[in-house]
């Protein structure tokens, strides 16, 4: 009973897209389509942090946001690399990850894709030359598209994420 | 076919005999397991003999113990099924504990063990042989008895000693009860044989038949291991060698189910409805409870011997429906009913004595019986794996095995009465197939837990790594009871035609029952259910060999990469990090807390300078089974108060023992005076 008050009293309290948030929108129906075509069903990403910030995280999540909702357009987040097209790598590799990364691109079934977000994914950023850090993600694994930004706006992670797929 | 019963008899006591005088100890195992073998193979033909010809085989030896009646044997084909089901159990445990016996050489009396086994198999043979009281009490006490010393075979645990304890208490409590049933029923016969007391039960009063009915159920009830009395089941299954419990929780207790049969249905020509409700509560108890308390063990053969319990109560239930449908004049349901009872008997025997030989071969493998220390048997032990799978699959009840032919029937065989007229028949059929439903799938968690945590995943200690085959002998008998599994399940239309003879205690019985079998269909009364076994069976294999070839083909032109297990990417995996059978049951051990209780025990040491550091931590959970805590405890405390009160009389000076003994004669000559005036 108190959810049912609570809707009556607060109303809708979803605001209106940001500027820049149609095109987000249109990329997403891209991303949509090209999927359709390649897999005939959704893509499904496994996202790795190889020892990010998670700066590059609060922009994907921002993608599977009520915002965006990128699951409506087939853009599917699964919880093992076995379900996955494609791997979502964030951040310089650290000592840590180094091997668990590895063993993810091992695990993922072929044909896979890997897209490298933001720049410590490709150039370690202020991270670089530090004793923890094994290196960028592509000299873990072979990177197929790397996506700039610290962080990178969900615009350009699915901007990066049509440049894996439309590769094939 | 007396050929037959005499060379049955003389293989078994053959089998006695050498293993009593061979030299040497491959001698014993060798004369032990042929005169065992030579014995179930004549009982299997004497039975198959039963059924072939229709007659009843008869032998009577009148000048032996001629002041109780003599001994006589009656085979008639109600007794023929359940002595072909120890023939079937019997012969592939006496091969397999020839090569599992040979644990046991130096270690404990192999003589004795072999003496014991072909004695406890004779007379089990002979119990649905007996044609009169004394031969029936004779036998089940003989197979009471020589089963009690082949629990008590590995005498030096303490667990044995209780095991051993708690079985002959149990057992002995039930003979107390079949006596008394079969002396109210000899009362006003002419002589004690079978024959003499069905025509003198006609006499008797229906509260005098109710009476010696659960007298009966009671007595054959503890043998039978029915909830509340299934007590000695899960401590001596585990205590005794993998074969005996094979061949007790397999064959033994099944006979309980034949007493019950031919007291109420035989003897006592049925009864009332009450009867019938009684049988399929008390089995629907058995079953849900049974299965329930075999999830939470990690104890694989203690899980077998609660999963026992289930089956004898799935078995119960068809039983009681079968008596019920009678009572309400339903001769056909009946038919179905009964023979669904029946057939599951013979299946649990088939897959049950399986799962204990599998589990025998682990135990023998690796010494433990503790799930939480196995796993990975799959790739040291496969073909006991592909044994152990087969088993479970059919105990599960999924086709084409045998398990599911009984319990589909079993299931048909109730839903008619949830449109019966007669009172609380419609809301008692509900509950049990609900409760049926309930148990088929806690069932198939159950098994899946048994074989998972133990065959598959890591070695979980060095013994489980470091695991060998069984030998062949052990390896043959596992695959006779496994091909068994499947024959059951995929022939069982023409079994079950031929199982109509068994019914034949009841006029019209046989006939309603004959038409369950049609063709391929299995149908049940007015073609309200049908299914084929072997259809099924033909389907499944079309697609199991489709989608094989299709992977392959697949493989083929793709290539196939094979990965390590995923595991999060972590860079070492230990068997710590495994699913534990304790963690596999959590689930069900939260949603039937308020059944088990159990008692939770978390104990961490922490690193004295940090509250981060744990130094070791330990986690213990029990639960206590209900009627041990709430009817045993305090019963094993009355009875030992009495015991302490009762020594008193035992003073130890002759003159009060020989003050009793006066007292006692002036007691009885008073009686007679009395009688007399």
């Amino acid at each position: 009973m108190r959810l049912f008050s609570k809707i009556l009293q607060v109303g809708i309290a979803t605001e209106p897209l940001a500027p820049g948030g149609d095109e987000v929108v249109r990329l997403l129906h891209e991303v949509d389509a090209r999927a359709r075509r390649l897999f005939g069903r959704a893509l499904a990403i496994r996202e790795v942090d190889a020892g990010s910030c998670n700066g590059c995280e609060l922009e994907i999540s921002g993608l599977t946001s009520p915002v965006y909702d990128s699951e409506r357009f087939g853009i599917h987040f699964v919880a093992s690399p076995r379900h996955a097209d494609m791997l979502l790598v964030t951040g310089p590799v650290t000592r840590n990850m180094a091997v668990p990364l590895v063993k993810t691109y091992e695990a993922t079934p072929d044909p896979k894709l890997v897209v490298a977000v933001g720049d410590c994914a490709r150039t370690c950023g202020v991270f670089q030359g530090s004793y923890a850090v094994a290196g960028s993600v592509d000299q873990i694994i072979p990177v197929d598209v790397f996506v700039d930004g610290c962080p990178p706006e969900p615009a350009d992670i699915l901007r990066g994420i049509l440049g894996a797929i439309g590769r094939r | 076919m007396t050929f037959l019963f005499w060379l049955m008899l003389a293989g078994y006591a053959f089998g006695a005999v050498a293993a009593l005088l061979a030299p040497g100890n491959r001698a014993v195992r060798r004369g032990t397991a042929t005169g065992a073998v030579v014995g179930a193979t004549a009982s299997i033909a004497l039975a198959l003999g039963v059924f072939a010809t229709d007659a009843t085989f008869a032998f009577d030896a009148p000048a032996l113990l001629s002041v109780a009646d003599g001994v006589a044997f009656r085979l008639d084909a109600l007794g023929a099924f359940f002595l072909g089901l120890v023939g079937l159990v019997a012969a592939p445990c006496a091969i397999y504990g020839a090569g599992y016996s040979a644990t046991y050489e130096g270690r404990y009396s192999l003589r004795f063990l072999g003496a014991a086994l072909n004695l406890f198999l004779l007379t089990m043979s002979l119990v649905p042989c007996a044609g009169n009281v004394l031969t029936f009490l004779l036998m089940w006490e003989g197979m009471s008895l020589t089963s009690y010393f082949l629990v008590m075979t590995e005498r030096d645990e303490p667990d044995t000693v209780n095991a051993g304890g708690w079985y002959l208490a149990m057992t002995h409590a039930g003979v107390a009860l079949v006596l008394a049933a079969f002396l109210l029923l000899a009362a006003g016969a002419d002589t004690t044989s079978f024959v003499h007391l069905r025509a003198a039960a006609i006499r008797l009063s229906p509260t005098m038949h109710s009476v010696v009915f659960v007298l009966a159920l009671l007595g054959f009830g503890s043998k039978a291991g029915l909830m509340p009395l299934h007590v000695w089941l899960p401590r001596a299954h585990p205590a005794a060698p993998s074969h005996v419990s094979a061949l007790m929780s397999g064959v033994m207790i099944k006979l309980g189910v034949y007493g019950v049969l031919r007291v109420g249905l035989d003897l006592l020509g049925g009864g009332p409805a009450w009867w019938g409700a009684l049988l399929i509560v008390l089995g629907a108890l058995s079953a849900v409870l049974g299965v329930l308390y075999a999830l939470m063990e990690n104890d694989l053969k203690r899980l077998l011997a609660y999963s026992s319990v289930e089956n004898v109560g799935l078995i119960f239930v068809g039983v009681g429906a079968g008596s019920l449908f009678l009572s309400l004049g339903a001769v056909p349901a009946a038919g179905v009913a009964l023979s669904a009872g029946l057939y599951h008997a013979l299946n649990h025997a088939a897959f049950k004595g399986l799962l204990f030989l599998g589990a025998g071969s682990v135990l023998h493998a690796t010494g433990t019986r503790d799930m939480n220390l196995l796993g990975g048997l799959i790739r040291r032990l496969p073909w006991t794996a592909l044994f152990f799978l087969t088993a479970s699959l059919a105990i599960a009840g999924l086709p084409p095995l045998n398990g599911f032919v009984s319990e589909w029937l079993l299931f048909q065989s109730l839903l008619p009465g949830i449109g019966s007229s007669a009172p609380f028949v419609a809301p008692l059929m509900t509950l049990a197939v609900g409760a049926l439903a309930l148990t088929g799938g806690l069932a198939a968690a159950g098994f899946v837990k048994a074989f998972g945590v133990t065959f598959l995943a890591i070695p979980r200690s060095p013994a489980a790594e470091h695991a060998h085959e069984a030998s062949l002998s052990m390896r043959i008998a596992m695959g006779i009871l496994a091909i068994a599994c499947a024959g059951l399940g995929v022939a069982a239309v023409p079994i079950l035609a031929a199982l109509s003879a068994v019914l034949a205690v009841r006029t019209g019985l046989s006939a309603a029952t004959a038409e369950i079998g049609g063709g391929v269909w299995l149908s049940t009364p007015e073609r309200f259910a049908q299914m084929s076994p072997a259809l099924i069976a033909l389907g499944l294999g079309v697609v199991i060999a489709g989608v094989w070839l299709g992977v392959r083909v697949m493989a083929a032109r793709r290539g196939v990469r094979i990965g390590e297990t995923w595991g999060c990417g972590r860079v070492t995996q230990t068997p710590r990090m495994e699913y534990t059978a304790t963690a596999f049951a959590e689930p069900l051990r939260r949603v039937f807390a308020e059944l088990y209780r159990p008692t939770k025990d978390l104990s961490i040491d922490f690193h004295p300078e940090s509250r981060y550091f744990v130094q070791s931590i330990e986690y213990r959970s029990e639960i206590v089974p209900w009627f041990e805590r709430y009817l045993y405890a305090p019963l094993i405390a009355r009875v030992q108060g009495w015991g302490l009160r009762t020594r008193a009389l035992q003073s130890g000076s002759a003159h009060a023992y020989l003050t009793y003994l006066v007292i006692a004669l002036l007691a009885l000559l008073g009686m007679l005076l009395v009688q007399g005036a």
